[in-house]
């Protein structure tokens, strides 16, 4: 059932952060979206998940972001069975553990970038001017220092999308989940983002980029790939990188 | 390991909550405006309904006040056979015997009519009366002069006139001309100067008034009074009404009629009060309106903000915080509409103020009342669809682009 093909794990699996075991996912039809994915993902791994439309991705995303719960089986982040969470605790999972770049952008509209990027902490009880100061540092990491202070309908898709992954950096989570981050950038813009990525998971995050793009999943250190509902393949290219 | 401290929420502090509903409105300046505009318009018609009124009623008070409520009217009433009586010659000496009577003046009724000139056809008399006054009827009344002089212990004997507002207006003095004339009985009087109108005597105002030895001289008038006019200390008014009729004709007590000029005043209070409940009802029928009109804003806000509400809850925001946050700009809305209809209404209210010559009174229970009561519209008008808002699964809110 758990048709697994090839299996290279990582070395320091022990150090788990999130870990989803037998996970099925059923909508309301009924479809099962997911039939039943084991998947263990190490602290620090910077990790694709790719597939064509349809195989499930997105659920996936919403799963390992807590944004919605697995009908049977168990997602774990550092863990914790997300399950056995309140919706308050939960949402502070997301607000401390957990950062989203997704494709649409999802910037509000009619406020600034800066604040855009500080609603990033909004959620963790930090204080105005902490969340300004530490969003103007992520604006001009990725790059927008020139346009801190324009609202979203002034900047071009390619900013915009950074205005996002500025905002997904901000809280320094644990776990950065990226929905097609480079899906409306510009090739050289789309390397600079993943750059960006790789930079943070250098500092330790966990990024998992989900992706239909194979160019941008063999970027990433460990390619899982998944098909109707089944991960089909778990590659990690470490060594060929290393030679 | 960092799990626990990762799993106790953080609140959202009240300012920020509140900045983050107000960055919803500011999105959309024009419709906020709109609907805080519904609120505002009760608002503006109830605070300037309780502020007019509050102010005219004032007025009205401190007229009262000034006139003072401590006057008594005693005029001849009628026998027991029907015709009319009239006031004894003594009167007035028994009358000023009374103890806390402070001062007291009268009129008589002259049988003249006044004309400008004797030209006029002797048939338009205008309703203007002619009347023989103590010289100290102006300092009873509370009254004033608007211009020139009134009778003095000299003018008294001669043929000079005062005369009433409206019988100024009447015989054509727009204002007082010194040594003008006006005819009488055939014989030309002086108009030594014009009364303003007086609120407690209105038949004074109709009226020319001279002196009783001229009356008696120039007419033949026998000097009993037609009307007392009587000041008391302000708290034997009852007590003096009381004993007026015995005192002025002790054998016919029943032919002395008594009153209180002020009652007139108090009533007109009174009748406001009704007058102010309906337009009171009108006000409320459009704060009910505007607070539809605010709900009906936020629902379409919570609809189209579906994706707004996903991102916050990816970004951690509770079911709480996105709840707080419709609730936020539903209470910001009103709050908005609310202090700019008490504004708008103050403005009407000093506008009327102005106009009318009356001083601005707005009561503090309409301003904090108008406030409260959009507040709370607002937080009724908020609550379904923030709870809407907060129900909405993040997948879902995320998925609906």
């Amino acid at each position: 059932m758990t048709a697994v093909v090839t299996s290279v794990q990582p070395d320091a699996p022990s150090d788990a952060v999130m870990e989803l075991v037998g996970v099925r996912k059923t909508y309301p039809g009924p479809v099962e979206v997911l039939h039943g994915i084991d998947l263990t993902i190490g602290r620090g791994e910077l990790l694709s998940i790719v597939g064509p439309s349809g195989s499930g991705k997105s659920t996936m995303l919403h799963l390992m972001g807590t944004l919605d719960l697995p009908t049977t089986g168990s997602v774990l982040i550092d863990g914790v069975d997300v399950a056995t969470l309140s919706d308050r605790q939960l949402s502070s999972f997301r607000a401390r553990t957990l950062g989203f770049v997704f494709q649409q952008f999802y910037l509000i509209d009619g406020v600034s970038a800066v604040d855009n990027v500080a609603n990033g902490l909004l959620y963790s009880g930090v204080a105005l001017g902490k969340r300004r100061s530490a969003a103007v540092a992520a604006l001009k990491r990725v790059g927008l220092g020139h346009r801190l202070y324009s609202p979203p309908a002034k900047l071009s898709g390619g900013e915009r999308q950074r205005v996002a992954i500025a905002r997904a950096l901000i809280a320094r989570p644990a776990i950065v989940l990226a929905d097609e981050p480079t899906g409306s950038l510009d090739t050289q813009t789309g390397q600079e983002v993943l750059s960006l990525l790789r930079e943070l998971n250098g500092d330790g995050t966990t990024v998992i980029v989900i992706t239909h793009d194979p160019a941008v999943a063999k970027a990433m250190d460990r390619q899982v790939t998944i098909r109707d509902g089944l991960i089909v393949s778990d590659v990690a290219r470490t060594l060929e990188v290393a030679r | 390991m960092s799990t626990a401290a990762a799993v106790r929420p953080a609140r959202l502090s009240l300012t920020d909550t509140v900045r983050v509903g107000a960055s919803g409105l500011s999105a959309r300046p024009l419709r906020s405006l709109l609907s805080a505009l519904g609120i505002a318009i009760g608002i503006a018609a109830v605070t300037s309904v309780l502020g007019i009124s509050a102010s005219s009623q004032a007025a009205l008070i401190a007229q009262l006040d000034s006139l003072g409520t401590n006057l008594l009217q005693v005029q001849a009433g009628q026998t027991f056979g029907g015709s009319t009586s009239s006031l004894p010659l003594t009167a007035e000496p028994m009358i000023s015997r009374i103890a806390p009577v402070q001062v007291e003046s009268s009129v008589a009724t002259v049988s003249a009519n006044a004309y400008r000139t004797h030209y006029i056809p002797s048939g338009e008399t205008n309703g203007i009366q002619v009347k023989a006054a103590k010289t100290n009827l102006l300092q009873t009344l509370a009254g004033s002069m608007s211009e020139g002089s009134f009778l003095t212990s000299a003018t008294e004997n001669y043929p000079v006139v005062v005369l009433g507002d409206v019988a100024a207006q009447r015989l054509g003095f727009d204002h007082w001309i010194p040594n003008s004339l006006v005819d009488i009985g055939g014989q030309e009087y002086v108009v030594a100067g014009i009364m303003s109108p007086m609120p407690l005597a209105p038949d004074i105002d109709r009226s020319a008034l001279m002196g009783y030895p001229q009356a008696t001289k120039a007419f033949g008038m026998s000097s009993a009074p037609t009307t007392v006019y009587v000041r008391t200390s302000p708290d034997q008014v009852d007590a003096v009404g009381g004993v007026l009729p015995a005192t002025v004709n002790p054998p016919n007590p029943n032919e002395v009629t008594v009153s209180q000029p002020s009652d007139a005043l108090s009533a007109r209070i009174a009748a406001n009060d009704a007058f102010n409940s309906l337009f009171l009802g009108l006000g409320a029928v459009a704060l009910l309106v505007g607070g539809v009109g605010i709900a009906n804003v936020m629902v379409i806000s919570v609809l189209e903000r579906r994706s707004e509400i996903g991102l916050r809850r990816a970004l951690g925001a509770t079911k709480g915080n996105v709840r707080n946050q419709f609730l936020a700009e539903s209470l910001l809305l009103a709050g908005a509409g609310g202090v700019a209809g008490v504004a708008l209404g103050i403005i009407i209210t000093l506008i009327y103020a102005t106009t009318r010559n009356v001083q601005l009174v707005v009561p503090v229970s309409a301003v904090a009342g108008g406030i409260a009561i959009s507040l709370l519209l607002g937080g009724i008008a908020g609550l379904y669809p923030a709870i809407r808002a907060a129900r909405l699964s993040p997948t879902d809110a995320l998925r609906s682009v």
